[in-house]
């Protein structure tokens, strides 16, 4: 059965909004800024992808709003976006055939933030009692659902920073076995203090900007915000009369086992999940146009991926680009943005480019969209993500009607 | 779904370390409870209703290297995790006898992450200065940390899929196991769910007044579960022991009507998630000996999940409640329900039932699981 893409929403630091998300990506506008929602003076890093335009109320009710943590509203203004993209009437997503997946790293953070803060500055006394259901990544898909009537399975796949990928992947999945004809997915992510603090901590984290790829890249730079897409079957597109923005080919998983925060240097792992994609997809390697990079300006990551890229593309280098020179690195709702600013690529031919590349590396021996955005063919793509606990995941997205038939309703 | 083979189970549980402990103490309705609290310091707390894994030692298991930075609920999973290996017959004394690495994954749940780990950073940020944070433990603080060293501890390639819906979430590990198998990424996935006891998970627990008083009413428990799972063909073609097949999953989502409820619980969504189960068995309800229930000794969420199964499978069947015996032990929970199951299928008579009495020879049996926010899970399991 083959997989439909048929609407996106997103809130991110280049953009709320699918229209805004697009033209920020093309551009190669950056959403890196100061922090604002925490103090970092301390820490010796100041910079991140902060959400700053993101106004809870102008999506949610009063009642939504109260009852989320800024994930959750994240979370669930994209989802509305991308219904409302997908044109698909109120209503339309009720009943037990539509699902919500969503993927997180941390979830409803500030909640537990503000539960645990109080619990240790002012003892139990001092926590709210009517914040402690609040928390939970449980509830990213249990919110959702409940917004838009959907009464099939509701899952969290905290799947780190290639939760989006990973939601993605089942969602499509689970569309294939029969057991929905439509499922809300993606992932969302909130920046949040101690997460910020731990990455400076781990001397992961580049002083102001995310350079990708380049020689004297000096770590990620965090982000946040969400990105939501609405799958559909076909039968229930072409049912519907869809406008079918993408189709999903097939999506690879293998985890490294190696280390709980380094890739494999060798890169087994992640070789391994993007030739399943292209396998999967009924492709060969020669067929992928463009490759949209995990690429989070750390040594190891950019190294091992420019090694993926070589081993399965041999000779020919495919383009690649990080949007995380534009959006940090978003954790969770990475790859889910990602797969969105992938899914503009299909549709516009545009390759969004790497911002802040100013010298090439040997060992990132690869043909990186540099700084500005490049015109390309752009039938079929593939987005990478490589994660924490060395969990690797790979999605390739077609132009419809590019996948062949075996490719398009495997999985 | 196709029938799934349950080729082995590694479990840690309020019973103790192991299947044969734990699955013997299910049989006897071992009493537990009364050893000292573990995993924090529980002075200020008179008689917390809490169960642990007694004498939890993961040297006894992986050795005492490593282990240093490592969170409870990693080291319970990895220790369920090898423990599960070794009872499949894939691997023999640590090393792989059967299958390759490559195509061994693990399909894990869990509810609430490393609370243990995020509260002890979150101390040093508040107290001290966020600069002090140990960089070895940051990453004992993300959500998939724990599923991930499981991989690493045991080498497993294939995948690694970590699942959230909080009490359910362990049997929908296991439907996203199926898929993953129905799809060819693996041939066995080690499927089941952890939850670990720490001081704000009690707190949190204790505050919404859910747990019980005097020995009565729900305890918060911890634990971990993992049962080997493969195509059933493939299984036996390997010459695996079968413990039990795996035959059927549903789920379901209600909404509470009104805007101002969050914890809610809808039996509704139950029953149409054992309806589906059931449809997806191809079983209808009298099929159902046995109902391995979440009935935990939370009341409102007891009286819709008693409800629901009274509703779709009858008043007469037998319900059981491991969560006696277990406690609450949320994304753990259907993994341990589904160990209890195991013992039943298996011939053992164990404690804990709150309605009804199975038949003599228990062939099918119903596990139930209730969230908290309207989500709803069931599975069916079959005698091998």
């Amino acid at each position: 059965m083959r997989v439909f893409i048929t609407g996106v929403g997103v809130v991110s630091s280049i953009g709320l909004g699918k229209d805004a998300f697009f033209t920020s990506l093309a551009e190669g506008k950056s959403g890196i800024s100061p922090v604002e929602a925490f103090d970092a003076s301390n820490l010796g890093r100041s910079n991140a992808g902060e959400v700053k335009a993101f106004r809870p109320r102008d999506h949610l009710t009063a009642a939504e709003a109260r009852r989320m943590g800024r994930c959750s509203q994240m979370a669930l203004a994209a989802a509305r976006m991308a219904i409302a993209d997908a044109a698909l009437p109120e209503g339309a997503l009720a009943g037990p055939r539509a699902s919500v997946v969503l993927g997180t790293t941390m979830g409803e953070a500030d909640v537990l933030e503000d539960l645990d803060h109080a619990w240790i500055a002012k003892g139990l006394p001092g926590v709210r009692r009517a914040w402690i259901p609040k928390y939970g990544s449980t509830l990213l898909p249990i919110h959702v659902a409940r917004a838009i009537g959907a009464e099939g399975a509701v899952l969290t796949l905290p799947a780190a920073c290639a939760a989006g990928n990973y939601a993605l992947g089942l969602a499509c999945d689970l569309i294939r076995a029969g057991k929905a004809d439509v499922i809300v997915t993606g992932a969302a992510e909130m920046l949040q203090e101690l997460q910020f603090s731990g990455f400076v901590r781990l001397a992961a984290m580049a002083p102001a900007k995310c350079q990708p790829f380049d020689l004297n890249r000096q770590g990620l730079i965090l982000g946040e915000g969400a990105g939501i897409l609405v799958v559909e079957s076909e039968a229930h597109a072409v049912r519907r009369d869809a406008r079918v923005l993408a189709e999903v080919g097939g999506h690879g998983m293998t985890c490294d086992a190696y280390h709980i925060t380094r890739p494999h240097p060798e890169a087994a792992g992640s070789i391994g999940a993007m030739r399943q994609a292209i396998e999967r997809s009924g492709l060969d390697p020669s067929a992928i146009d463009f490759v949209n990079a995990h690429g989070t300006g750390t040594k190891h990551n950019d190294s091992a991926e420019s090694k993926v890229m070589r081993e399965v593309f041999g000779e020919r280098k495919v383009p690649i680009s990080s949007m995380k020179s534009m959006l940090g690195h978003c954790m969770g709702a990475a790859s889910a943005l990602e797969a969105i600013g992938c899914v503009m690529t299909l549709e516009t031919g545009i390759y969004p480019p790497t911002i802040g590349y100013e010298t090439p590396d040997p060992d990132c021996d690869v043909d990186v969209v540099a700084n500005a955005p490049r015109k390309g063919k752009a039938d079929i793509v593939l987005n990478n993500s490589l994660a924490f606990g060395g969990y690797n995941s790979v999605t390739c997205l077609a132009r419809p009607g590019k996948l062949p038939p075996q490719g398009a309703t495997a999985s | 779904m196709k029938p799934r083979a349950i080729t082995g189970l590694g479990i840690a549980s309020a019973l103790g370390t192991g299947a044969t402990e734990t699955l013997a103490g299910l049989a006897a309705g071992a009493p537990v409870g009364g050893a000292p609290i573990a995993s924090f310091d529980a002075a200020a707390y008179e008689d917390p209703p809490i169960v642990e894994v007694p004498g939890f030692d993961p040297t006894k298991h992986l050795g005492d290297k490593g282990l240093r930075t490592l969170d409870r609920l990693t080291k319970l999973l990895v220790v369920a995790a090898r423990l599960s290996l070794h009872d499949a017959g894939l691997k023999r004394d640590g090393q792989w006898a059967s299958l390759a690495p490559e195509r061994v994954g693990v399909c894990c749940s869990n509810a609430y992450g490393s609370l243990e780990a995020i509260t002890e950073l979150d101390r040093v940020a508040v107290l001290e200065d966020a600069r002090y944070i140990n960089p070895a433990k940051f990453p004992n603080t993300v959500s998939n940390s724990a599923s991930g060293y499981v991989s690493i501890w045991e080498d497993l390639r294939a995948l690694n899929v970590s699942v959230s819906d909080g009490n359910c979430g362990a049997l929908d590990a296991m439907s996203c196991a199926d898929l993953f198998l129905e799809t060819g990424r693996a041939e066995a996935i080690l499927t089941g769910g952890g939850e670990s006891m720490s001081e704000a998970l009690f707190l949190a627990f204790d505050k919404l007044r859910v747990l019980g008083t005097n020995g009565a009413g729900a305890r918060l428990g911890e634990g971990a579960a993992f049962h080997v799972v493969e195509p059933l063909e493939r299984a036996k073609a390997r010459g695996a022991k079968v413990l039990a097949t795996v035959d059927g999953y549903g789920t379901a989502f209600i909404a509470p009507k009104d805007e101002v409820t969050l914890l809610f619980a809808s039996s509704e969504a139950l029953e149409r998630a054992i309806a589906g189960a059931l449809a997806d068995a191809g079983l209808a309800a009298k099929d159902v000996d046995l109902v391995v229930s979440g009935v935990s000794g939370i009341a409102q969420f007891d009286a819709e999940e008693r409800a629901a199964i009274e509703k779709v499978v009858g008043p007469d069947v037998a319900v059981a409640a491991p969560k006696q015996v277990f406690g609450e032990t949320l994304g753990a929970g259907g993994a341990l329900a589904m160990s209890a199951a195991l013992a039943w299928l298996d011939g053992a008579a164990p404690s804990c039932l709150v309605s009804g009495n199975p038949p003599a020879k228990v062939d099918t049996v119903l596990v139930t699981a209730v969230g908290y926010y309207g989500n709803a899970s069931a599975l069916v399991m079959r005698r091998a």
